[in-house]
Order: structure tokens, then C-alpha cells, then sequence
């Protein structure tokens, strides 16, 4: 089991009375891009922390990187950037990278050099402004965020966990975070985030882990969970105004079983025994303008509604998910 | 250990280059140098206008004992006048009158004085020379030094006449008689001699104010830390690194070097403005004052002063991190530091009672309450011999409170850190430090 770079054997946290995870197992290959997914309270942040060995578990193992998480040096070669983001204020950027780094280990020359070299990368030095010598509280929101990703990664950690990373993100910063991504992963590393947003997690993760009231719902390849929930699905676009005698027919449940409307794009899963070909005909009949209809594998958005749905959403008791 | 060292430089450079440090650190001194010396240029200053000597004498003596005792005020002699205030009135004014008109001569004096063209008067009569009595009223009677003076040249002029009564020569007992006594006074314990008693005392207030000014200045810079750690969330991505035992030791020894540091600063500085104070007091144009008997400090104070501190430090430190930890906000965090403050301002109002008497039962017992000893007991050494068992419980006593209160702060720090929202009840506190 060398190649995985997290295991976690059936770990659960309570807190009083709330169990924020139950009886918890994931294992994330090494190189991959892992989603941890699950709606607010679900017990993410908990399990973040629990590997972090920031808090420990009241049962269950925690493996990274072959180790168990408790031994000594290991986080050093994690990189992490939470939830809640901030810096101290009153420090000069590049005094404070340094310390983040010199924290992971990392000696005040080299931390230097790759200071520099970040900066240069997510253009906070420029020809005109060294951001790097101004002080924390004299950036932009948005620049603290890119000091905060380096921060997060001038260790050059072999796991990177990513706690909601794109929330209070800016688009810019987002593509940024998700280029990142995309490199860590091309460069051999192994990226975990947690996140709420299923477009963001479908589009970067190999594989995901669907979590609900601190409890494992699925998990699985993007793919494998998706053809597991394969289902004929629909996606619908119409044009113009929609009539009331379409939304009749899309209304029929003995043909449609479930449908997301988002207004002008529809995602429908059709019934058992229903048609497809018969629904088109009935649309075109009514007279709607359909610009697209296209048999499609479910997203993990209708995956993930279908199943947490059913399991509910609870706000959790530290407010962190 | 690395890491440990990262936190506590990262705390100490913060602080140090902080323009409010530099600051404090530099003109500190300044501002103090500044208070211990304006209140003697004032006062010489005002000496001037208000002189002892400004006095009027009426002698009823027959002897000639009033102008003996005016040439040893030193003041300058007016003259007789017939009565009545006549023009500038500085200097000693003696009037010689008949027995029997001394009482008409005080009812003018006493009107002349409520009319502040004199400061006092001095009346001498036959007593004075039978029975070595006599009698002053002015606007100063209520100052002992003053009166001191007064009493002191009259005390001379009276050796001067009966000396001269014996036979000797007015001008070899102008000379022998013309002594000025300055006492120093000292302290002796069971070890011996050992330096002033004025010094001692002012070094052990010194060092009981010093030592709650570090234990609060200090402290609260820590609960400031911590809560700027809380609500800026930095603290999210520093435990991810290092485990939150090192990062609450850091910050404590961080923040203990630069109040360290700072002293040392402030030490050298008053060392200079100490050497220097002849220069200083010249250009001020005050006379040199005589060289204030510095305490000898014994070794086994320094040691004690150090463990003191240390002790009393890191005790207040762990209760005011413990209190960063457990609140979301500045006003919730000046509220949850009442009790702590309490703790220090109770060990600093003992400080005075147990100056003027540092062998009472009062004296004892708070300085073995672990809260307040670290304040107490070396102000209390400064000034007397502490039995050696008393010093030692009292220590012990403060290293077990001391180990403690880090126990509890560094489970409280823990689990808070991360907390946000309203503070913690009793119980969850409770629940929070066994959780951990």
C-alpha cells in the first residue's frame, strides 16, 4: 500500500454531544486530485484537522504518506491552506513567507529563493512594485490570497490539503488556484480538497469522497462513481419563452423522474420505462425551441443532490463543516 | 527545537522593530531620568522665593543670641527694622526688644507673616538661654525639615555663647562650632553591614513595581498575540506546522525576551544617566546632589529576582494566553482578563504595607500566596534578611502554581484556538481541558 499518499481507517471525532465524523475511510492514491465533498457541517474541516493531527481522532488510524500522521517531520511535508484564510497584518510579506516556510523546515535561503520566484509567478513583483517588502495589511484582498497560496506551497509539500479553497475567491484567483492544481498534479503531487462546489470538484478531481453527517456516503473515481449512478439523463436547452404546455410534459412523471431546472437548461432523469425518444417528439409538438438534447451521464451536482438529499443537511456545531 | 526557535524569533523581531518599542525603549528612560529629576529643579527653584532664613527673630535675649542664630541660617541679615514690613523681605530680620514688649512685637509679627511678607518668626527670651526653650510660628511649621533647620541653628548659636561664656576666643568658636552633620543611614542584617536603608527600601519598591509592570505589560501582549492569532486565523495554517504546545512556548519566551531585552536597555541607560548626573545636574543649574548610596546587592537576590520573574512571568503568561485563547474579540477579551488583572493588582496593593513593615504576618502570608509572591517577596528581600525556608516554599510554591497554569493554559490554548464564536462557559471550560 506505498502508493497511497492518505489513508484513513475508520476514524471518528465527537465533540459532546455531536459526532462530527463517524467510523471514517478514504484512501487517496499517490498523484491524485482528491475531493472531499459534502454539504456545510458535514464534518470536512474535522477531518482535515484530524489529519493535520491539528486534533485526534477518538478512534481509527490516520496513514500519510505511509506513516502514521502523528510521526515526527511528517507535516512538514504537507502543505495546507484553510477555510478560514488570514495573515498577520502588521508583517512585511516576505519576512512572513519566510517564517511559514522556516516553520515547514525549510532553511531562510532557500525559502528566499523560492520567495522570489513566487512572487514573480503570481506577478506580486512587478517592475514597478515589490509587493514582497510592503506589509500584510497593505495588500489587496486578493494579493493576500496569492501570499497565502505560497505560503501553502514554498515548502513544496508532497500532499497539499485544501480546505474550501475557492471560497471568497475572485475569478482570477480561482483559475490561478485551479492552474495550480493542474500542476501539483502534473508534477507528481498529491492535492486533497474539500469543497462544496460540484462544478470545481467534477471538472479537477480523479476521485472524490461524498460526505454527509460525518458519515462516508460514496467514493470512487469520478468516473466509476458516475456510471455507477448511470441513469439516463437528459440535458435540455430551449430557447424562447417556456409554455405551459411544455412544462406539463416535463411535469409527467411517468416519464420524468426527477429534474434540475436552472431556467433555460434543464438536467432530467428520465423515469423507469420512460422514453426519450417520445419526450423529444412531445417538445417539438408543443412547439418549444430545443436547442440541445443530448443523452448524458448524471453530474456529480445530480449525484451528489440525490444522495446527501436524502441524508439531509444538518449545520455542524464548530460552524467549519 | 527548530521550530520552537522560528516562533520565538519570529516574536521577538515582530516586537523589537515595532515603532512604538523603539519608542518606549528609547525615550523611557528619558521620561523617567525626567521624573526623578524636575521635582528637585523645581523645588530648588522655589527654595528662592520661600527660604528658611526669610524669617524674622525677635530676641528678648539681652545677648545678642538672634543675630548668633541668623549668621548660621546662612540667609542674610536685613537688619533691624522698627516694625512693620519694610519693602523686599528675604533675609533674616532680627529684632532685639525689651522683655516687656515681646508680646506686642509677636501680635505684629504674626500679622506680618499672615500678610506673607515673612515666612515665620523665632522668639527667644530669657528661657531660651535658662531652660533652652523657645518658640517658632510661621507659614512652614508643619515642615520637618524646615523646622529642622531652624532648630538645628539656634541648637549652634546657644553652643556658641556658652562656649564663649567659658572663655573661649568668638572667632575659634565662630569656627569650631560650624559643623554640618550628614548622616547616611545603613542596614544591618544577620550577614552584616549591608548598603543604605533609604536605598534598599527605594531599590525594593523598585523592583516590586518593575516586576508588575514587566508581569503586566508583558502578559498582556501575549493575550493580544494570541487573540490576533484567533481572529486573523493565522493560527489555522501555524498549527498545520507546529503542534500548538510550541507555538504558546514560543510565544512566552518570545515575548519574555523582549520585556527582558527592554529592561536591559533601560538598565544601561540609567547606569549612563547615573554616572553622568553630575553634568546633568550642572546644566540644570541645581546643586550636586550628594551620590545616593546605591544598595549592595547580594548575589543570592539577583538569583531570587531572576527566579522571580521567570516564575511570575510565565505564570501570568499561560493565564493571559489561556484568555486570548478562549475569547473571539477584543472586548470580550478585556472582560476575561478582569480576573487576572485582579490577581496582579491585588499583589501590588500589598506592596506598600509590606514595605513599611516587612516582618508582619500580613508580610508573610502574601508572600507565599503563589499569586503575589513573585511581586512581594523579592521587595521584600531587598529590604530584610528572609528566612531562607520562607524564600525556599515560597519559590516551590510559585514553580508548582507556575507548572500549572502552563498545564491548564496549554490545554485551554489547544482546543480555543480553534473556537470561534462566544466564550466558553465554566462547564465547557471544564470540558475543553479534559477534552484535550
Amino acid at each position: 500500500m506505498a502508493d497511497l499518499a492518505l489513508e484513513i481507517r475508520g476514524i471518528t471525532k465527537r465533540f459532546a454531544a455531536h459526532l462530527a465524523v463517524s467510523e471514517l475511510s478514504l484512501a487517496v492514491p499517490r498523484g491524485a486530485v482528491y475531493g472531499l465533498l459534502g454539504p456545510n457541517g458535514a464534518g470536512k474541516t474535522t477531518t482535515i484537522r484530524m489529519i493535520l493531527n491539528v486534533i485526534a481522532p477518538d478512534s481509527g488510524t490516520i496513514t500519510v504518506l505511509g506513516s502514521p500522521n502523528t510521526s515526527p517531520g511528517l507535516l512538514d511535508r504537507l502543505g495546507y491552506l484553510p477555510e478560514e484564510r488570514g495573515l498577520y497584518k502588521k508583517m512585511q510579506v516576505r519576512r512572513l513567507l519566510r517564517f511559514l516556510a522556516e516553520l515547514k523546515g525549510v532553511d531562510a535561503r532557500t525559502a528566499d529563493a523560492r520567495i522570489d520566484e513566487w512572487l514573480d509567478r503570481l506577478s506580486l513583483r512587478t517592475a514597478e512594485k515589490d509587493w514582497g517588502n510592503a506589509k500584510v495589511d497593505e495588500l489587496s484582498r486578493g494579493m493576500q490570497q496569492k501570499v497565502q497560496f505560497i505560503g501553502t506551497l514554498l515548502h513544496d509539500p508532497d500532499v497539499v490539503i485544501l480546505d474550501e479553497p475557492f471560497s471568497g475567491l475572485d475569478p482570477i484567483n480561482s483559475q490561478a488556484l485551479k492552474d495550480t492544481v493542474v500542476d501539483l498534479k502534473r508534477r507528481g503531487r498529491t492535492v486533497l480538497f474539500s469543497t462544496h462546489l460540484m462544478d470545481n470538484a467534477e471538472r479537477l478531481c480523479d476521485s472524490v469522497c461524498i460526505i454527509a453527517r460525518g458519515e462516508k456516503v460514496l467514493d470512487g473515481t469520478v468516473s466509476g462513481v458516475k456510471s455507477e449512478h448511470h441513469k439516463r439523463n437528459i440535458a435540455l436547452s430551449l430557447g424562447g419563452e417556456t409554455s405551459g404546455e411544455v412544462s406539463a410534459i416535463l411535469a409527467d412523471r411517468s416519464q420524468v423522474a426527477r429534474m434540475d431546472d436552472s431556467n433555460r437548461f434543464f438536467e432530467i432523469e428520465m423515469a423507469p420505462g420512460g422514453d426519450p425518444q417520445l419526450l423529444l417528439q412531445r417538445l417539438v409538438a408543443a412547439g418549444a425551441a430545443v436547442h440541445r438534447f443530448e443523452l448524458i451521464q448524471p453530474s456529480l451536482h445530480q449525484i451528489f443532490l440525490e444522495r446527501v438529499g436524502a441524508v439531509g443537511v444538518e449545520e455542524g456545531m464548530s460552524g467549519h463543516g | 527545537m527548530a521550530k520552537l526557535w522560528t516562533v520565538i524569533k519570529r516574536e521577538f523581531i515582530e516586537r523589537v522593530r515595532n515603532k512604538w518599542f523603539v519608542v518606549v525603549t528609547i525615550f523611557g528612560p528619558v521620561f523617567f531620568g525626567v521624573i526623578m529629576v524636575l521635582p528637585g529643579y523645581l523645588s530648588v527653584k522655589g527654595m528662592k522665593s520661600a527660604r528658611v532664613a526669610d524669617i524674622r527673630i525677635i530676641d528678648a535675649t539681652g545677648t545678642g543670641l538672634g543675630d548668633r542664630v541668623a549668621a548660621r541660617l546662612g540667609g542674610g541679615v536685613t537688619g533691624q527694622s522698627g516694625g512693620g514690613a519694610a519693602g523686599e523681605a528675604t533675609g533674616t530680620q532680627v529684632l532685639v526688644v525689651e522683655p516687656a514688649k515681646l508680646a506686642d512685637a509677636e501680635s505684629l509679627a504674626t500679622r506680618d507673616v499672615m500678610a506673607k511678607t515673612r515666612r515665620g518668626y523665632l522668639v527667644l527670651d530669657s528661657l531660651t538661654i535658662s531652660a533652652h526653650k523657645a518658640h517658632y510660628a510661621g507659614r512652614n511649621a508643619s515642615s520637618l525639615n524646615e523646622l529642622q533647620i531652624i532648630e538645628n541653628a539656634l541648637r549652634s548659636a546657644i553652643l556658641g555663647q556658652r562656649l564663649e561664656r567659658e572663655g573661649l576666643d568668638p572667632k575659634r568658636v565662630e569656627a569650631l562650632t560650624r559643623v554640618r552633620v550628614d548622616m547616611a543611614s545603613e542596614r544591618i542584617t544577620d550577614k552584616g553591614r549591608g548598603g543604605s536603608g533609604l536605598g534598599s527600601a527605594i531599590f525594593g519598591f523598585l523592583i516590586a513595581f518593575l516586576l508588575y509592570m514587566m508581569i503586566v505589560l508583558y502578559g498582556q501582549m501575549i493575550l493580544r498575540g494570541v487573540l490576533e492569532e484567533k481572529t486573523t486565523r493565522v493560527a489555522e495554517v501555524i498549527v498545520s506546522s507546529v503542534s500548538t504546545d510550541i507555538l504558546l512556548a514560543g510565544k512566552v519566551i518570545g515575548v519574555g525576551a523582549v520585556g527582558l531585552f527592554q529592561q536591559l536597555v533601560w538598565l544601561g541607560s540609567a547606569a549612563g544617566l547615573y554616572l553622568f548626573r553630575e553634568q546633568i545636574f550642572s546644566k540644570l543649574g541645581m546643586p550636586t546632589m550628594p551620590a545616593m548610596p546605591l544598595p549592595k546587592v547580594p548575589a543570592e537576590l539577583i538569583v531570587a529576582l531572576v527566579l522571580f520573574f521567570i516564575l511570575g512571568y510565565g505564570l501570568y503568561a499561560a493565564l493571559f494566553a489561556a484568555v486570548g485563547a478562549m475569547v473571539s474579540s477584543q472586548e470580550d477579551a478585556n472582560q476575561a482578563a478582569q480576573p487576572v488583572i485582579m490577581l496582579l493588582v491585588f499583589s501590588i496593593i500589598f506592596a506598600q504595607p509590606v514595605m513599611l513593615n516587612p516582618t508582619s504576618r500580613l508580610a508573610e502570608i502574601v508572600s507565599w500566596v503563589p499569586f503575589s509572591a513573585p511581586v512581594i517577596m523579592p521587595m521584600r528581600m531587598a529590604v530584610i534578611q528572609v528566612p531562607w525556608y520562607e524564600l525556599a516554599g515560597s519559590l516551590t510554591g510559585v514553580a508548582i502554581t507556575c507548572a500549572l497554569c502552563v498545564w491548564l493554559a496549554a490545554r485551554i490554548y489547544r482546543v480555543g484556538l480553534l473556537m470561534y464564536g462566544k466564550r466558553p462557559s465554566m462547564r465547557e471550560l471544564v470540558r475543553w481541558i479534559r477534552q484535550s
